[in-house]
């Protein structure tokens, strides 16, 4: 049974760095494999990524097929679908995992319909039945409700929101196989990446974490010390609107009403009071919490946590913590 | 890979092509070439107005009306002006029930050519495999097309699957969360896309397939004269029947669906945790901490 | 009156409130301290406030009684979103807030919203709609309060076929100065009991009673609903049609005049795209009716007759989305406005008037140098015209300008404020259009509800 694969992750990697969402897919996916009694495998496909191919070892996975190859450098969707293709082929996975980032979800539905069967979009969890069936949660309707979904064919493909599961330790004792396998060489595909262009500055609508202020803040060189602690965070810097009129920050940041409408997972309101037309822009957001000096401040009763204090008391010690926790400060 | 590039009929052979004429293609009037565009839309209910009800874990359609997805507004806009750019005709096709009609039927007043409804009761209850099946059927069965326009994703089933899927149905190359269309020509068609922290700017070889987002365009409104003309306008509806002579109807509806939706229920009411954290300023640092470890972010 | 409050009092208000909602800090009211008025001509709060957040009726009265009892001064507020520093308090004294209070039930059968003062117009908005029903008008910023929607009469953009605040108010809960608890009013749609005081109290600014709750008609939901998007060449063009729709038996929500300068800085604001670039002058005309039938019938009258004025196009919005992108960039030009602006100016004249008044703005501008950038209720005949910095000279200037526009509103038939009020701004302007005797008889009003002049002191009534 162990050399059958119960699940394989696809390793998305972009420049040769494993997507963390492949970690994450990795924990979820050692979970599922031991529960089936099957071994749990990692696809891997790019150029020079033998030390890549370790660390997935490293992150759970049993064995890694690694197909390194100059022309699967890039991301080419039609390229890339063959390789898969034919190594799901081999493999014949039970579930087939995929990140739902903006590649995976591209490319999943191209494999799914290559192989002719059921994919399940987006997922936020993942289960089994008594028979061993994979049960795929989602969300749906932009959010507003849930769905339960079973796939009838195999694979069961699934992509998996990013920073939903949780990866286990890295642990480069582990050991595992590395399985390379010849490339198919297509010579035209119809795609030609032309140029790729890192994406700078805030994109505040799509940020995970949001570290917002208002007029609580002093002085505009403040947003300095913010800005260290969305950046530890992997987030963006949000603001009221006074700050923004103050020209304190640019009116990309602007959270609210005449401003920008964000969802992020974490929303962390600095000295803002909370007025109707902040709340538009930023009450879908998965977890607020509120630091204020105001207890009746109206944000604190929209708030999942919220701090009755100074703003500048809380910042330093809450940036240091973070540095340890990251393992950047003892 | 076939060539699926045979020309419409109506087109005419124009004598001073501004482009390198391969033999056998076909221009439109003026030298212009003639696009084919096809534009997949999708009706769906207005979300705003579906009433979620988390107590019983429900959702309630009946005041919501019907609205086309609105990434397909963007699609059909960009398709719109690739017409108005370099000539053609946009077919908006749809799979759906017969209401969605008056969704296509705005479709004309924005500018498409034609309309197409897929509606049959054996195409119902299709996931995206089944969808993305049928209407590859459907642009195979129209023979000729040079590029395929989908919307980024629904309002409704959220899944962003359906276009990748069509262009794999095709054997064609496709782009996702395409933010801009920078040209268009004769065999070509180039795009920016948006990857994970990337702009990918990529050259596709026609037919291909785009799904594009928001920021690709706004819609421009209709005129009143033509939604008036366009609500008496016919529709061509295509029916089980039709497309079984260009496809395998085993993948047809329900029963061609591979995934199946078990369970629908509205998480329970956003209610706010409310939770004070309280302590010295070290304590409180720790505790948000433990939150944001909590909630994946560290 | 007392320079400060003395402690005494505060404690009393923390033993009716609780401690959490009296505060004290200037620090931590700042935003209580200013409504959306301009920044140069909105009055400069005072020293020595107190902000109280109750949370119902009877802590309200409390408040009251005690406020009274020390001649305290009392400044109701709202969302702050007024235009006429109505809620700026001016003099040392206690700011009631009613945040807290916020709850609208709906009673379905009568098709009523019995709203606390503290929600919301964004609330009401949507537990109507939770409801399946309509408040059709949009009478200001959707973070404006029930409270102070009322107590300046707002009107807004929706307001042709079934009127402002005043024809929505059906009952009234208030606490007046002295501390005692009205109720007026029902869900009733008749009442001819005595003097109306529920017409008087609306519109009153926060200088007669605190609102607390109200009852507020509701309509159904309207089964279809467009916004029409007209562009025209010129001004002129635009204004002639709007009589002729209001007399063509068709009966639009709104119709609003824009220039396409202000509409697309709106847009550019809000980082949002206007759909109709065509012409200089356009008209928003929003319709609703049982059936697409119906209501595209309406919008073909409506487009022949703008088409006689030359309309280069009739455009159409049907999507939620597209017809709230409109609705939104329209509302928010006085937020793109507002940093290069000294005053807004909301007077209304016969609507037949406006493009006469308009014309006059236009010359008055060019008498002084300045762009007077203006947009409006079109179908009310009322126009928001804006005074911006550049060009202005001194503040004696904007008088002047100001003054000219009053008076050739006034002479047009109409008066210098539709919707904002008077507030704290236009104390002088009174005369204009008031006599002495009228202006004798709402003091003597203002004294039967507030014999101790403790609310809103600073209004000239
Ligand atoms: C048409 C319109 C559109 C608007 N659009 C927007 C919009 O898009 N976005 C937006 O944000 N606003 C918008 N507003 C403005 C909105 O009404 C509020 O004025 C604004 O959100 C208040 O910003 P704030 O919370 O930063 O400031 P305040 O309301 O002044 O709040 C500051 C808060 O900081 C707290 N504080 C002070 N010092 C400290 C400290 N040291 N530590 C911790 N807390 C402290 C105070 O207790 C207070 O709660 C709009 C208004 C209108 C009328
Ligand atoms: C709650 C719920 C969850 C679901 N989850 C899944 C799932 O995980 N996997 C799955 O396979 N199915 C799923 N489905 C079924 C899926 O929603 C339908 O198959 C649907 O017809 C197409 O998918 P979509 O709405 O997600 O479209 P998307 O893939 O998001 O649509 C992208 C684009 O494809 C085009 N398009 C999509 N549908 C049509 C159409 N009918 N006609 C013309 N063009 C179209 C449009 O251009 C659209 O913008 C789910 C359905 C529900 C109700
Ligand atoms: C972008 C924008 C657009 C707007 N559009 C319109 C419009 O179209 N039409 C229009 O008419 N107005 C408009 N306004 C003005 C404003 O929204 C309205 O005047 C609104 O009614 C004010 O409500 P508020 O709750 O913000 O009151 P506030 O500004 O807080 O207070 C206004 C007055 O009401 C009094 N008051 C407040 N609450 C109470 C209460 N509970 N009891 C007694 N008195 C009270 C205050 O003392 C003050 O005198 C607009 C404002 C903005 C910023």
């Amino acid at each position: 049974m162990l050399n059958e694969c119960g699940v394989l992750v696809f390793a998305e990697q972009e420049n040769g760095r494993i997507h963390g969402v492949v970690y994450e897919l990795l924990g979820k996916g050692r979970e599922l494999a031991d529960r089936l009694k099957k071994s749990l495998c990692a696809i891997l496909l790019g150029y020079n990524l033998w030390d890549e191919a370790k660390e997935l070892i490293y992150y759970g996975a049993d064995k890694v097929y690694l197909i390194d190859h100059p022309s699967l450098k890039d991301f080419d969707i039609v390229r890339y679908k063959h390789n898969i293709v034919k190594i799901v082929d081999e493999v014949k996975p039970d579930i087939f995992l995929i990140g739902a980032t903006r590649i995976g979800r591209s490319l999943a539905p191209r494999v799914a319909a290559a192989l002719k069967t059921g994919l399940t979009a987006d997922c936020v969890d993942l289960d089994l039945d008594e028979e061993g069936n994979l049960i795929q949660i989602r969300p749906a309707f932009s959010g507003n409700i849930m769905a339960q979904i079973k796939t009838r064919t195999k694979p069961q493909m699934a992509t998996v929101r990013y920073r939903i599961m949780k990866p286990l330790n890295r642990d480069p004792s582990r050991r595992g196989e590395i399985v390379v396998r010849e490339p198919i060489l297509l010579e035209k595909t119809g795609i030609e990446i032309l140029d790729k262009i890192e994406i700078g500055g805030v994109n505040i609508s799509e940020a995970d974490v949001i570290v917002a202020a208002g007029r609580g803040l002093k002085s505009p060189e403040d947003f300095k010390i913010l800005e260290e602690l969305a950046t530890l965070l992997g987030g963006v810097l949000g603001s009221s609107r006074p700050l923004v009129d103050a020209g304190w920050i640019g009116r990309e940041h602007q959270v609210g009403f005449s401003g920008n409408v964000v969802k992020p997972k974490v929303y962390m309101a600095f000295g803002i009071s909370g007025a109707p037309q902040h709340l538009f822009g930023m009450r879908d957001s998965d977890i607020i919490i509120a630091i204020n000096k105001d207890p009746s401040a109206p944000i604190i009763s929209v708030s999942d946590y919220y701090v009755i204090g100074d703003l500048y008391e809380i910042i330093h010690p809450l940036i240091n913590e973070i540095k340890k926790v990251k393992g950047l400060v003892k | 890979m076939y060539n699926m590039r045979k020309r419409s009929e109506e087109s005419c052979i124009c004598g001073e092509g501004i482009l390198n004429v391969m033999p056998g293609y076909i221009y439109g009037n003026c030298g212009r070439m003639q696009m084919n565009i096809i534009v997949l839309m999708k009706q769906v209910p207005e979300i705003e107005k579906v009433r979620f009800d988390p107590e019983k874990g429900r959702l309630d359609r009946s005041s919501a009306g019907a609205t086309t997805n609105p990434f397909d507004l963007n699609a059909l806009e960009a398709a719109v002006q690739i017409k108005e750019k370099v000539g053609g005709i946009v077919t908006a096709i749809s799979m759906g029930p017969m209401k969605a009609e008056e969704m296509l039927r705005d479709a004309l007043a924005r500018g498409a050519d034609k309309a197409i409804l897929l509606s049959d009761e054996r195409f119902a209850g299709a996931d995206t495999l089944a969808t993305a099946y049928t209407l590859a059927a459907a642009i195979r069965k129209l023979g000729a097309f040079d590029l395929v326009i989908c919307g980024e994703k629904t309002v409704d089933g959220d899944t962003a699957q359906v276009g990748p899927e069509v262009a794999e149905f095709l054997n064609i190359p496709h782009a996702a969360y395409v933010e801009e269309i920078l040209n268009v020509s004769e065999n070509n068609i180039v795009v920016k896309a948006r990857m994970e922290r990337s702009h990918y700017i990529m050259r596709l070889t026609l037919p291909a397939l785009i799904t594009v987002t928001k920021d690709v365009n706004t819609p421009r409104l209709p005129t009143l004269r033509d939604k008036i003309r366009a609500m008496r306008a016919p529709i061509t509806i295509w029916r089980y029947e039709d497309l079984e002579e260009v496809a395998d109807p085993r993948y047809f509806g329900f029963d061609g669906s591979p995934t199946r939706v078990i369970k629908v229920y509205t998480p329970s009411a956003e209610k706010r945790l409310g939770k004070m954290i309280s302590g010295s300023p070290e304590e409180v640092a720790r505790e948000i901490v433990h939150v944001l470890i909590k909630n994946k972010i560290l | 009156m007392s320079p400060k409050i003395p402690n005494a009092v505060i404690d009393d208000l923390r033993g009716i409130v609780g401690d959490k909602w009296v505060i004290v800090q200037r620090e931590l009211m700042e935003s209580y301290l200013k409504d959306e008025t301009p920044d140069i001509i909105r009055p400069k709060p005072a020293e020595d406030l107190i902000l109280v957040k109750p949370s119902s009726t009877e802590e309200v009265s409390l408040i009251l009684k005690i406020a009274n009892e020390k001649r305290i001064p009392v400044f109701p507020v709202g969302g702050r979103t007024g235009l006429v520093g109505g809620a700026v308090p001016t003099e040392p004294g206690i700011i009631i807030s009613l945040e807290r209070m916020n709850k609208i039930e709906v009673d379905l059968e009568n098709m009523m919203a019995i709203a606390e003062a503290g929600a919301t117009l964004g609330d009401l908005i949507k537990v109507a709609e939770n409801a399946g029903l309509f408040f059709p008008p949009h009478p200001g910023d959707e973070g404006a309060q029930i409270g102070g929607l009322i107590a300046t009469n707002a009107g807004g953009a929706r307001a042709i076929k079934y009127g402002v605040m005043r024809n929505y108010i059906k009952g009234l809960e208030v606490v007046l100065p002295t501390g005692d608890v009205l109720s007026l009013g029902g869900r009733i749609l008749k009442n001819n009991v005595g003097y109306d005081l529920i017409q008087l109290i609306i519109g009153s600014e926060g200088t007669l009673c605190v609102i607390t709750k109200a009852v507020i008609k509701l309509f159904p939901k309207s089964k279809y609903m467009v916004t029409l998007v007209v562009p025209f060449n010129t001004r002129s063009e635009a204004l002639r049609s709007v009589p002729a729709i209001l007399r063509s038996g068709v009966i639009p929500l709104a119709i609003e005049y824009v220039q396409i300068n202000e509409i697309l800085e709106a847009a550019r604001h809000l980082n949002e795209k206007w759909p109709v670039h065509k012409g200089f002058a356009q008209l928003i005309i929003i319709l609703d009716g049982m059936s697409q039938e119906e209501v595209l019938a309406a919008c073909e009258e409506i487009s022949r007759i703008c088409e006689s004025n030359n309309a280069l196009d009739v455009m159409l919005a049907e999507t939620p989305e597209e017809q709230n992108r409109i609705l939104k960039i329209r509302s928010n030009i006085y937020t793109a406005l507002k940093p290069n602006m000294i005053d807004i100016l909301d007077v209304t004249v016969p609507p037949s008037c406006l493009e006469k008044l308009m014309d006059e703005v236009d010359a008055i501008g060019s008498r002084y140098g300045v762009y007077l950038p203006a947009y409006g209720h079109a179908g009310d005949g009322n126009l928001h015209v804006h005074i911006m910095k550049e060009g202005i000279k001194s503040m004696e200037m904007v008088k002047k300008i100001k003054g000219e526009i009053y008076e050739m509103a006034v002479r047009l038939g109409g008066t210098i404020t539709g919707e904002h009020g008077i507030g704290k701004i236009r104390l002088g302007d009174l005369s204009m259009v008031l006599s002495e005797k009228h202006i004798e008889i709402l003091r003597g009003i203002k004294r039967v509800f507030d014999p101790n002049n403790i609310l809103n002191p600073r209004h000239p009534l």
